[in-house]
């Protein structure tokens, strides 16, 4: 490797990594919270069949799973400014995000809810829980912890997906590294060493999935 | 008496499966339901702990009557807290150890302080012999552990009767013996129980009150040792004797 490019490497590896931790990892942690609030929110509606609730759920999670990211991204930064509302490239990104991650999110915690067995419910309200305190108590912390691994699945491809926001000017990584790409030109090199960022911050959450399912998991372990 | 149903009738689709059931329980009776598989005895009982809405009926329980079609949650709820159910499959809270099993009910249904809900926790799962296993979770128990683990946690709470929907079907014949003795003891104590069990020599035995259904409807009801030694309708002779054989 000549010593030029190493430089290049070697002092654009800040440069990336600042906004990774600044944009790219706030972006993911703030978004996949208010996705979560979401997902919980619209499964139990569902779930407990709210009239109303539960066709305008489905609504929302028809039209976020349907169209593609991108498009959404496209609609809210330069669409919305058409009817005069105009967000900055940040909040926009945590919008779009949120409602895109919440929608998917909101069929597993769905699918896991309903995975629970029946007699769960029956026994609480039978133990003399009533429904709401069933489902906090019994239900749904039996369902975030079957939700737990394709949740922490889609976290980890939310941290990736948020290179797209680079399409609305928010300078994230994938942002940053083209900002460097255009001045020195080594685009193979750049894109390798963003590419190995983002492999670091999944190996991190990965690891990080491993430790929350064992403790989750004491309950299922069999022995003692 | 602390038990009446009349007139219980419920159909799933165009299935008919209750025809009007009547029953009674007073206090300290364990009653046993017999009767042939899809007789309707598990209905019955998720009619009257309101698991299912029966389409008509009238339960009258401590002296007041609700009309079962048309029950409130309110009521329904106001009710469960004075009795209780064991189910066949246990249905254990998978997420809770076996003291929080019998305490969830207690702390967060009942608002009992923490230290007593505890402290009545320990002495029921003690009296059913699963002390030393308070702080296994169900996962880590034999089925004959979580049933007795499910019979505290329904008796924690003092409750007015208990329901059993065949506590022991689920069981191997070893495991069998421990719960229905532990059934035994509550009995001799004084427990209001209804008992749904195809233990023909449990419901000779302990129970005071035998009631045998078959389609849908009571064919005959009476103390225990009338209907096993002097059934009066055929019905009844027939299902005992093969049953037994
Ligand atoms: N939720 C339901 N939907 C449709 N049919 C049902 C439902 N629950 C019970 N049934 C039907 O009702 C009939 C009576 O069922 P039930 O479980 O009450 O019988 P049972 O007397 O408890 O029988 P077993 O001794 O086998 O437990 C059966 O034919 C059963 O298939
Ligand atoms: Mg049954």
């Amino acid at each position: 490797m000549d010593s030029r490019l190493l430089d290049i490497l070697v002092d654009s590896f800040p440069k990336i990594l600042i906004p990774g931790l600044t944009v790219t990892l706030p972006l993911t942690a703030i978004a996949f919270s208010i996705a979560m609030v979401i997902a919980v929110a619209a499964a139990l509606a569902q779930f407990a069949r709210v009239p109303v609730i539960t066709q305008i759920c489905r609504l929302y999670i028809w039209i976020f799973r349907g169209t593609p990211l991108l498009v959404q991204l496209f609609v809210v930064f330069f669409g919305m400014p058409k009817i005069g509302i105009t967000i900055a490239p940040f909040p926009a990104a945590v919008i779009v995000f949120s409602l895109n991650e919440g929608a998917y999110c909101a069929e597993t915690v769905r699918a896991a809810l309903e995975s629970v067995p029946s007699g769960q419910l029956e026994a609480g309200l039978c133990a003399g829980l009533s429904y709401l305190q069933t489902m906090r108590r019994i239900i749904l912390p039996q369902a975030m912890r079957t939700a737990f691994p394709p949740l922490s699945n889609s976290l980890i491809a939310m941290v990736k997906d948020t290179s797209l926001a680079a399409n609305i000017t928010v300078v994230e990584m994938l942002r940053a590294t083209e900002q460097i790409n255009a001045r020195v030109y080594e685009p193979l090199a750049l894109y390798i060493e963003v590419g190995l960022i983002y492999l670091l911050f999944s190996t991190v959450l990965t690891w990080l999935q491993r430790v929350g399912e064992k403790r989750l998991g004491a309950y299922e372990n069999r022995g003692v | 008496m602390l038990l009446r149903v009349e007139n219980v009738h419920k159909s799933f689709g165009a299935l008919e499966v209750l025809r009007g059931v009547e029953l009674s329980v007073d206090k300290g009776d364990v009653v046993a339901i017999l009767g042939p598989s899809g007789s309707g005895k598990t209905t019955l009982l998720r009619c009257v702990n309101f698991l299912e809405r029966a389409d008509e009926g009238i339960l009258t329980f401590d002296g007041e009557r609700f009309d079962l079609a048309r029950m409130s949650k309110r009521d329904a709820a106001r009710l469960r807290k004075k009795t209780a159910f064991v189910f066949q499959s246990y249905n254990l809270f998978l997420n809770k150890t076996a003291l929080e099993n019998v305490t969830e009910g207690l702390i967060t249904g009942r608002r009992i302080p923490k230290g007593s809900a505890v402290d009545a926790a320990r002495r029921a799962l003690d009296k059913v012999g699963m002390l030393d296993r308070a702080d296994h979770y169900p996962s880590q128990l034999s089925g004959g552990q979580q049933q007795r683990t499910a019979i505290a946690r329904a008796i924690a709470a003092q409750p007015e009767i208990v329901y059993f929907d065949e506590p022991t079907s689920a069981l191997d014949p070893e495991l069998t013996g421990e719960v229905l003795s532990v059934m035994r003891q509550l009995a001799e104590e004084g427990m209001t129980m209804l008992v749904v069990t195809h233990e023909l020599g449990f419901a000779r035995t302990v129970s005071s009150q035998v009631v045998f259904m078959e389609g849908g409807v009571v064919v005959e009801a009476g103390p225990s040792r009338q209907i096993f030694e002097a059934p009066r309708q055929a019905r009844t002779r027939a299902f005992l004797q093969t049953d037994q054989a």
